[in-house]
Parts: structure tokens; sequence; C-alpha cells
């Protein structure tokens, strides 16, 4: 079992190195288109040399088709219904620069698995732009499939890793250290993104600009972060659950993550519009004298973390809200349900299904 | 209702046609594979893309698209339906280039702090061309192809019946989830919920129509699961199909000399030839 | 071709106590068996165990034994089974496949995942829409007709599997009366035609119409089981939490009051 992975994590490695050097030059105006192609072909090498490794050592592809079960199936276009009617209910009637369009992707990726939550979000959005009729398609949904893909891969790998079990009655302290932990990593995120993209722009806070757009986008980022920090421990001590923290960490990982992959998707293909309140923002970044490129990346990276947050946070209501059994029959329930195995059998006469 | 299905096999017995969702008349463009019409607007809109500028989309749409609404007979509800929507984007993406483009310099308009620049209405002008294509071209194949024949089809060549049962769920889910929304919405009111007024108010309107919609959605999987197993959903391998879509030879020719072309326009694109 | 359940148990995955505990059971060739009990008394289980689905698709674990024409289907496959038992539920809308456009193709999902060939699953549908006299349904789309018809639509779609035995759990709970009516003709006419069918119902009037023998379950065991006069007109029937049916009901009132049952005749239906 580890073999495959290291494997997978050996390939994609290899692939990102060779795009890497093959690329070179990663500053400028298309690193970002280098930096998505080259992720996005070494995630699918990736996952290709993990199949291979377990046709060869199994004859199957058991780990994956397991995560596939009649449920999971039939949890699918539940979650692409609500991926594509919040999206489609967002971007057309309320102007705010979020998407909220993963809710579906997220909620297959904790409770069957990764693979299925790649393939909700990649096929949500194919049929969000082809299949669905208006007043619910999409113009611009179908290029993002791959982005939609990766956000529900990260969002089953966070549930695997056991992210998402609820931890009612966390101590104090551990709510203390947990919190304080997935501040400082969200800062860091925040000052990664800072440096390397808000910099150059402008300096929002230096109090001798008059430029009233700028003043405006800074205390509009500084708003977003202390609003952040207050909610996040507000919500950690009323909940009293550490999984609040470890909630947190993965939306914004995962937002960071989006917006990397998406931004330069939008800024070739559709010069940074797609008809949603995103726009505005694009738009401004740009008055303000960044190129194209890098304005979505500016936006991106301020809209997606704030989605996928608040993205992550509903998934996890969504989880509380269901019943312990309900959750236990899906591939990947058992991690999401606090003191994980159900009660031992006594063995004996007491048989399981057959194999 | 035909669509662009045809049931094959005894008449007498075959009478299982679906009925179609309420689209004008059979035309031999409806009648073409559903794949070969997929084929038409994928290329068409990655071609609007590729080629950018104003003269290259526009030609699309009048060959790729306009052409064919005409012979299918459904250019009134194509341009209606385009145009509502692309409807949003156009607007957004008029007005951020026209008055947000950097680097412009010549001024049509001064309205207070922000600038009008012919450059920007030029870009604007491209990018609706290029939003029109990709719309129109996605608009064209939807109002001409029912959704579960596309679905038969790839699973006739080969596709699993369980990613064609997502599909095909995914379709009918929408708006079954849209009425039940609708209903809880109106059940909700007749409670006191208020769903008008500040956008505040309306947020916090949505919650508790979400909530239950999703929630409900759910506690059905299990049942659900349960009906499909119950007519054995899981046995291995392929199943039988009632019906699939015609195909000919000349339109599996046709769709591999669209993509051909396309490959041959990106590669011009990137080599450099032309505008 | 007889389906039989010797010393079934059954416990759901994480629960602490057994929901079903001994029971013997056995659904006969050409027979209607009722199921009766109060909520909770273990119908629904008993329905899954005996389709198949507990504990293969409900998880959970299983005891004791149960035969197909004498041979034990413990390790049969899900797919297996539901060629051989098909089970009914009580919402009529979650039981669509929700790949089919028309009555017809909703009917004839079973057999196409069967993968049988295609003429023959048109001759299996059509067979099972005239059985059910749904014939003119045929061209509709199911997600639009009523519970009742729902119903029909989800029964006719088990039938054109060509089950031994049918298994139904509650048909007529989430009906309305013109749906209820419409699901117990139905019931009543395939009995009439010799199938072999396991019915769950609330509603005693129905069982009392359809059913030869009842078996009444108590805390997931068996605490009645005989010919259906007899059970049904068990004065422990209340105990159990069963409502007796109209006709039992009627007949005791008559008693109670003074007078001869025997004026009601000599139809015990009423």
């Amino acid at each position: 079992m580890l073999v495959r992975w290291v494997v997978a994590l050996a390939a994609f490695l290899i692939i990102a190195v060779l795009g890497i050097t093959v690329v070179g030059d990663f500053t400028g105006d298309q690193a970002g288109n280098s930096w998505a192609l080259v992720a996005a072909i070494a995630l699918i090498v990736a996952f290709v040399a993990y199949a291979a490794v377990e046709y060869m050592q199994t004859g199957g592809f058991a780990s994956i088709g397991s995560q596939f079960d009649m449920r999971t199936l039939v949890l699918m276009p539940i979650a692409i219904a609500v991926n594509i009617i919040l999206g489609a209910a967002v971007a057309n009637a309320l102007k705010i620069p979020i998407y909220l369009d993963s809710i579906g992707t997220i909620l297959v990726g904790a409770l069957a698995g990764p693979i299925p939550g790649a393939l909700t979000g990649f096929v949500a959005n194919i049929l969000w732009q082809y299949i669905i009729p208006p007043p619910f398609q999409g113009t611009v949904a179908a290029p993002f499939a791959i982005v939609a893909a990766v956000i529900g891969l990260m969002a089953g790998l966070f549930a695997r890793a056991g992210w998402l079990r609820p931890r009612p009655g966390s101590s104090g302290q551990s709510l203390l250290i947990g919190g304080a932990v997935a501040v400082a990593i969200v800062v860091l995120l925040g000052l990664y993104a800072y440096t390397r993209f808000y910099t150059e722009t402008f300096e929002f806070l230096n109090p001798e600009t008059d430029n009233l757009l700028f003043i405006i986008l800074g205390w509009l980022i500084v708003a977003i972060f202390v609003g952040f920090v207050l909610g996040f421990f507000a919500l950690l001590f009323v909940r009293r659950d550490l999984t609040v923290a470890y909630v947190t960490v993965a939306g914004v990982a995962t937002g960071v993550v989006a917006a990397l992959i998406s931004a330069p998707i939008s800024a070739n293909l559709f010069s940074g519009v797609t008809g949603s309140g995103t726009d505005f923002l694009v738009a401004a970044f740009r008055q303000a004298g960044s190129d194209i490129n890098t304005a979505t990346f500016q936006q991106g990276l301020l809209s997606d973390p704030v989605d996928k947050l608040v993205t992550f946070f509903v998934v996890y209501l969504i989880l509380a809200a269901m019943a312990r059994r309900t959750k236990a029959r899906f591939p990947q329930g058992e991690r999401l349900i606090e003191g994980g195995e159900a009660a031992a059998d006594d063995g004996g006469e007491w048989r399981g299904a057959p194999a | 209702m035909a669509g662009s299905a045809r049931l094959i096999g005894d008449p007498t017995a075959g009478r299982g046609i679906p009925g179609v969702l309420g689209r004008p008349g059979p035309s031999p463009f409806h009648r073409l594979n559903p794949l070969t019409k997929a084929t038409l607007a994928t290329v068409t809109a990655v071609a609007a893309v590729v080629l950018g500028g104003l003269i290259g989309p526009a030609i699309l749409v009048a060959v790729a698209v306009v052409l064919p609404a005409v012979a299918a007979g459904v250019l009134g509800r194509l341009v209606r339906t385009a145009l509502l929507l692309s409807l949003p984007i156009a607007i957004s993406a008029f007005l951020v280039n026209l008055f947000f483009l950097p680097g412009a310099e010549t001024v049509l308009l001064r309205i207070g702090p922000i600038t009008a620049t012919a450059e920007g209405l030029a870009f604007a002008l491209e990018i609706l061309a290029r939003i029109l294509a990709i719309s129109g071209a996605i608009t064209l194949f939807y109002l001409t192809t029912r959704p579960a024949d596309l679905v038969v089809d790839l699973e006739r060549r080969g596709i699993s019946p369980r990613i064609a049962f997502v599909a095909n769920a995914s379709v009918q889910t929408v708006p079954a989830m849209v009425e039940r929304a609708g209903q809880i919405t109106a059940a909700q009111r007749a409670r006191g919920l208020d769903t008008e007024g500040s956008i505040w108010r309306r947020i916090r309107g949505v919650v508790p129509i979400v909530g239950p919609v999703i929630l409900g959605s759910i506690t059905e999987v299990e049942e659900r699961t349960m009906a499909l197993e119950a007519r054995a959903f899981t046995r291995p391998g392929r199943r039988t199909l009632l019906w699939w879509p015609a195909d000919s030879a000349a339109q599996a020719l046709l769709r591999w000399a669209m993509l051909l072309g396309l490959v041959a326009l990106i590669v011009a694109r990137i080599v450099g030839v032309g505008s | 071709m007889s389906l039989q359940l010797s010393g079934v148990g059954y416990r759901y995955a994480g629960a602490q106590r057994p929901s079903l505990l001994d029971v013997d059971l056995e659904l006969p060739d050409a027979t209607v068996v009722g199921l009766a009990g109060a909520s909770e008394a273990g119908k629904t289980t008993l329905c899954l165990v005996a389709s198949g689905l507990a504990p293969r698709t409900v998880g959970g674990r299983i005891r004791g034994m149960i035969r197909l024409d004498g041979e034990d289907v413990d390790a049969w496959p899900m797919h297996r089974l539901a060629e051989r038992i098909g089970i009914g539920f009580q919402n009529p809308g979650t039981q669509l496949s929700q790949v089919a456009d028309t009555v017809f193709e909703e009917v004839a999902f079973g057999p196409m995942n069967v993968g049988l060939a295609r003429d023959e699953i048109i001759e299996r549908t059509w067979d099972a829409l005239d059985a059910l006299r749904i014939s003119d349904l045929a061209e509709r789309d199911p997600r639009r007709l009523s519970g009742g018809q729902q119903q029909l639509v989800a029964t006719a779609g088990l039938l054109a599997m060509r089950p031994s035995h049918l298994v139904l759990d509650e048909p007529t709970a989430q009906l309305d009366p013109a749906g209820t009516r419409l699901v117990a003709d139905a019931i009543a006419r395939l009995a009439a035609g010799g199938a072999s069918i396991l019915v769950a119902e609330q509603k005693t009037d129905l069982l009392a119409a359809v059913a030869s023998r009842v078996v009444v379950l108590a805390d997931g065991r068996v605490a009645l089981d005989g010919p259906a006069d007899e059970v049904l007109a068990d004065p422990a029937l209340g105990e159990l939490g069963v409502a007796p049916p109209s006709a039992v009901r009627l007949r005791s009132a008559l008693e109670a009051a003074g007078l001869d049952p025997a004026v009601l005749g000599a139809s015990r239906d009423g």
C-alpha cells in the first residue's frame, strides 16, 4: 500500500522537476500558466503511476474502485446538483466575490474519498456548462473542471487524515494550541501570498497614498483578516471543538491551491471576466496597476480562501447534522465519526455481508 | 417526439420513445449523432478562444452557430437563450474592459474619476465576440440534443454504466432539487420566514431552505441505494441498451476533420502564423 | 419455489441489541403472507433480510439460514438475489432510478442491468406493465405520476425481473386513499394470479383482503403465525400494537353491545 503512494509521489516530483527545468522561467506573465500546466500534468501522471502499481500488485483497482460503491454513486448526482444550483444562484443573483460551487465536491470527498471527490467536481463543471439548461447553465464552468477536481481530491485527503472528525469537549489547552497553530498557518500562507503577489503592485497601507481604490482594497484585506481571526476564535470556543481549527486550515489551504490553479485559466481564457462578482475585484486590481495575470492571482487569493473556508464549514455543519449511522455506511464514513469504529461484534454465528 | 434518437427494433413492441422537453420538430441537424454535435460545439468554443480578435469569432458564429441554427429551425430560441446566458458576463466584461483597461490612452468619455477608452472598447468587443461564440455554440448543442441521448451514445461506445448513471441522475436531480427548494420555501414562508428585503436578510433566509434541501436529499441516499441494488444495478459488466442514436461513417469523418482542424489552428497560433 | 428463513437473527451495525431474533418464516409458491406488527417491531428489517439487502447493502450482522428452493443463499451477491427476490419500499419517489424519462424505460431498468437480450427485455417490460394494468402510462414521465401510480411503476419494475418472490414493505404507507386502493387492487390481482408475496402492512384490512397467512412480529420475534382469519381475529393483537381489521373490530363491537355478530352474514371481509 505504501509502495503505491511512494511511487505516485515520486512520479509527481519527477514530472514537476522536469516541468520546471523545461519551462525554465517562472517569473513574469506566463508564470501562472506554466505552474498550472506542470502541476496538472504531474498530478495526472502520479495518478496513472498509482493505478499502474496497484494493478501490478493486485491485478485490479480495488482501492480506487472501493471508493465508488453504490452509495457514492447515488450521492454524486445530489452533490453535483447542489454545486450547480448554489453556484449558479451566487454567480447570477448575488454579486459577491465568492463562488459557493464546491459544497457538493467537498462533501463527496469527505464521505467517499479523494477520487470520487475529484470526479464529482470535474463532472459537475462539465455538466454545468454542457448539459444543464438555462437559467442554471454556466458559460465558464468547463475549463475550471480541473480546479474542481483538485478541490475534491484535497478534501478527500484531508478527510482521510481524520481532519473532519468531530472532537467535542476538547480541553481548553488543546483549543488554544490548535487555534494558535491554525492562525499561524493561515498567517504564513497570507504572508507568502502578500510578498509574492501584492507588494509589487501597491503599498495599500501607505498613508501618503490618496488613491481611493488603493485605500479601499487595503482596508478590505485588513477587514477580511481581522474578521477571520475574531470569528475563528469565537467559533472555536463556542463549539469547543478542535476540529474547527482543522477545518479552517483545510479550507484556507484548499483555497490557496485553487486560486493558484484557476488564476491562469481565468486570465488566459476569459481575461479575468467570468460574470460573477469577482470580476469587479479583478478590475479593481488591474486599475491599481497589475497586469491581467497578476490581477487574477490577487483576486483569487482573496476570494478562493474565503470561499473554500466557508464551504468547508458548511460541509462540516452538514456532516454534524447527519446521523452517525448514515455517515458510517459511506466508504470514508468511519473517519468522520467521533470515536471511530462502531461496537465490535461478538463473532461466532453472527456473519457480515458476503465478500 | 424524435429528438435525435430513433428506436431500433420491433415497431409493435417498441413504442417506448421518450418524450422530448418541448423542443421544435426534428430537422436533419437535430438528427445528427449527439457526439457530432458535441464535437462541433466544443471545437467552435475552443477555436473562438484560440483565434482571438473580432473577425475570427464572428466568422465562427456565422458558420458554426447561426447557419446550423437556421437549418434546425431554432434560431429564434438560440438568440434569446444565448443572449440571456451571456448577459451577466457580457455586462461585466464590457464595463470592466471599457473603463479599466490598463495602458489604454485614447479617451472617449470621462465620468467622474473613471474614463472610457477606445482600446478598452475594442478589447471589450473582442471579449464579447468570444463569449457570444462560446455561449452560442453550447446553446445550439443544448437546443438540439437531449442530454440522455448523449449519455446513451457514450455508453454505447463504452463508458461505464455507472458514469452514465451519475450523468443522467445529475441532470434529473437539478430540476427536482429546485422544485423541492420551492416547496420548502413556501412552507417556510407560511411559517413566517422573511425572503424579501435587504440582502442580509435574504442571505439569512437562504439557510432554512438550503439546509433542509441538502439534508433531505442526503437522507434519501440510503433508500435510493437499496432500490438500485434491488434492481441488480451492481452487476458487473455491461448492461443491454434499448436504443441508441444513429451514427454514420460520414459523421465520424466529420468529427475527426473538425478535431484535426482545431489542432492545426492551435499549432498555427503557437507557431505564430497570422495575427 | 419457496423462500425459507430458519432461526434468522439480525443486528444493525453499531447496534447493541439485535433487531430480529429466532425468526422462522416460510414463503411458499403462490401464497401471500402478511406481516404485521407495531412500528419498530422489525417488519422492515425482516423485509430487508428476506430480500438480501441486509446485510449486503445495509451492513450489520446476520445469523441463521436463508434458503431459496432449498439452496443456501448466504454467499450470493446482491445482484444475483435481485433476480429472484424483488423488494419494494414505502416511498414511491425514491424507488425511481432517476435515469429514465419514460415509464417504459423505468420498468425496463432491471432487465437492462441483468444484460438480457433486447427483445426479451421489451417483452418482459410490456408483460409487467400489463400485469399491473398500467400499459397506458408507458410513455409518461415517471416523476409526474401520482404516488399510487409511481408505486405501481416501481412494482412493475420488480416484476420485469420475473422474480420468484416479491417482498413489499408497507407499499401503501405513504399513499392517499385513492393510491392505496390502486395498489391494494394490484396486489390482490397479483395474488389471484399465483404470485408469492410477503407484504408488510400496518393496514390490516389490506392483509385481510389478500393474505392467506399472517405473521405478527413483536420486538423482533415472531409472536403469532397462522392462517390469516385466525391471526387477525386473535384478541392478543391489541397488546402487540396491531389494529385489527375493521371487520374484526365491527364484530367485537357488536359482541360487546350484546348483538349477534352472525348479523353480518357469512362474509368476514366486511
